[in-house]
């Protein structure tokens, strides 16, 4: 109940802030290297941000790292005039996007070591605790086995709560298009949960 | 399979409402058994959604973008500073030289101005005449710049003579008289030595010529070379008043040799060493010298050389009338040569009697008493 409040306000704080943020004026002083406008716009899209490459990438710090990193490369392409025009939103999942997938890329390459199998004893409500925790860890061990594509999907409908409309906008895809790969992006999901459930 | 993606989404939006799994696939019996999966896996999807950022990782990472494009800026300004500040400074740096050298070269031009041959700046006076003359491309005004300069030349002289310096100078003139070693070049005195290199031609009266030589402290120039210049070189003119002035060529010529036996009795002004006994003429006649006259007292006798009056002459190739004696007067027929040097055709040595005793009939021999203006105005009465 807690988190809902809170993120109650925090949408409403995000909403006020909506209210006032003046996107092409934030695109000129982004362009300027206003540190006003860069405030602005990191406020205004910093959590969205994170909370997409959180959602992709299994890891706290990283994908801190990440977030932080898509700002930098948004400051850096506004000085090269490579930069968002219009649609600032766009460009920073996109960028997000591409940046998680380079990320994912490499650790295929470098595998980390596996944990441990065994398992210290513990007792029956410590167990359970652990048996949810396991569950939520063969959903994400699951959804990282998803094609990016997949993954992206996902992380744009249930991780950020996009619409149809407007994750279609962002993948750059029709309606039907995301409805189709969604479908399919589930269907893997829940097989692979159960492969992870089932080692 | 349209109708299965519809319905998916349909099952999705009820459930993102808060409505039960099994209640909404309850409605779609016909999908139920197909969607079951597909919405557990939607539900486990939405159940990764991750909560906010914490507001210490929202600050951390505003602080430190705002830090990146504070360093980016700096950069910026740093690059552009750099972009701009190459060339504006090398601009500066030349404006300020090319102002220096301005304003300093006009400066010494200006000092130098004023200044004579043998001084210090006087070269700076020389090239500038010459950048002067190198940008003006009038022929007029280039003539004009010419003509001024020359009289610049003979100003200096002047300028020098009263002083009493001595300095190496040039200068350009015509020459009004020929006086065995010294010619008189628009007015300048100019004395002839064995070592003034001469041009092969020979100088005649009105020549234009370019004289380099030593301006000296007794108001004459020691000529080092003397170069003829080519016809219709504009010079500057004489003054009305020099008593050389130029006049039409027959009576210049009359008055040239005229002078000539003025001069010789008027030698004791110029230095011995100007004029030395083994002076030996050094070029060929090219045309047939006019025949002079010359009459004084034997000086001294030396190898083919008598000096009378203070006057070489050449008696290698004279007909020798009479007794050569020092003391006894003498009239020798002859020329000038182009150095100057009078080669005598004929001379006659006259005994002291009949010397004494022509006294009264001619006055030239007579007046051997060195009372230079008495002669002088003798023979100009002779005229």
């Amino acid at each position: 109940m807690q988190e809902v409040l809170l993120f109650s306000t925090l949408v409403m704080r995000g909403a006020a802030r909506t209210m006032s943020y003046d996107e092409r004026s934030a695109l000129n002083g982004l362009r300027k290297l206003d540190s006003q406008s860069i405030g602005v716009i990191y406020d205004q899209y910093f959590i969205e941000v994170y909370r997409y490459v959180r959602y992709r990438i299994n890891d706290d710090t990283v994908a801190e790292d990440i977030a932080s990193d898509v700002f930098v490369r948004l400051l850096e392409a506004s000085q090269k005039n490579k930069g968002p025009q219009t649609n600032l939103k766009g460009w920073l999942i996109a960028t997000a996007s591409n940046v998680v997938n380079d990320h994912l890329r490499r650790q295929y390459r470098r595998p980390a070591e596996a944990l441990s199998d065994s398992m210290p004893d513990m007792n029956t409500s410590v167990r359970a605790e652990v048996d949810l925790r396991e569950q939520s860890q063969a959903v994400k061990v699951a959804y990282a086995q998803l094609t990016t594509e997949q993954q992206h999907v996902l992380a744009l409908r249930f991780g950020q709560g996009y619409s149809l409309e407007e994750t279609a906008s962002h993948m750059n895809k029709k309606v039907n298009a995301v409805k189709a790969l969604q479908f399919r992006a589930l269907a893997s999901l829940q097989r692979l949960i159960g492969e992870v459930s089932y080692e | 399979m349209s109708n299965l993606y519809e319905v998916l989404e349909i099952c999705l939006n009820e459930i993102e409402q808060g409505a039960d799994v099994e209640t909404v696939l309850f409605r779609y019996p016909e999908f139920a058994e197909e969607l079951r999966s597909i919405v557990e896996a939607s539900v486990s999807a939405k159940e990764m959604a991750v909560p906010m950022p914490s507001q210490e990782i929202i600050k951390r990472n505003r602080a430190r973008i705002l830090q990146h494009a504070s360093e980016m800026r700096e950069q910026s300004t740093a690059s552009s500073r750099r972009i701009w500040s190459v060339p504006l400074r090398r601009a500066l740096v030349t404006l300020m030289v090319v102002a220096m050298l301005f304003v300093s070269s006009t400066e010494l031009v200006r000092a130098s101005s004023n200044t004579l041959p043998g001084d210090n700046l006087y070269p700076v006076k020389r090239t500038w005449e010459d950048v002067s003359l190198f940008f003006t491309f009038d022929t007029v005004k280039r003539e004009e710049l010419e003509l001024d300069h020359e009289n610049e030349r003979l100003d200096e002289l002047h300028e020098l003579f009263a002083e009493g310096r001595s300095a190496n100078v040039d200068f350009a003139g015509y020459v009004t008289k020929q006086n065995g070693t010294e010619w008189q070049v628009s007015g300048i005195t100019v004395l002839i030595s064995p070592e003034t290199h001469l041009p092969s031609q020979r100088v005649e009266i009105n020549a234009a010529v370019q004289v380099k030589g030593q301006a000296q402290r007794d108001m004459n120039v020691l000529a080092e070379r003397i170069e003829l210049l080519p016809p219709g070189t504009k010079l500057p003119e004489l003054e009305d008043n020099e008593d050389n002035g130029l006049e039409n060529d027959n009576e210049e010529r009359e008055g040239s040799n005229l002078q000539a036996v003025e001069n010789a009795g008027d030698v004791s002004v110029m230095e011995p060493s100007v004029v030395p006994a083994t002076q030996t003429p050094v070029l060929t006649v090219e045309s047939e010298p006019e025949t002079e006259s010359f009459d004084g007292v034997v000086n001294s006798i030396d190898n083919g050389f008598i000096v009378v009056n203070g006057t070489s002459i050449d008696i290698d190739h004279a007909e020798i009338i009479g007794d050569l004696n020092i003391g006894v007067s003498v009239n020798a027929e002859g020329y000038y040569d182009t150095n100057g040097v009078f080669v005598a055709t004929k001379i006659t040595f006259k005994s002291a009697d009949s010397t004494s005793g022509s006294e009264s009939s001619d006055n030239n021999t007579s007046n051997n008493s060195n009372d230079d203006s008495d002669h002088s105005d003798d023979h100009s009465d002779d005229h």
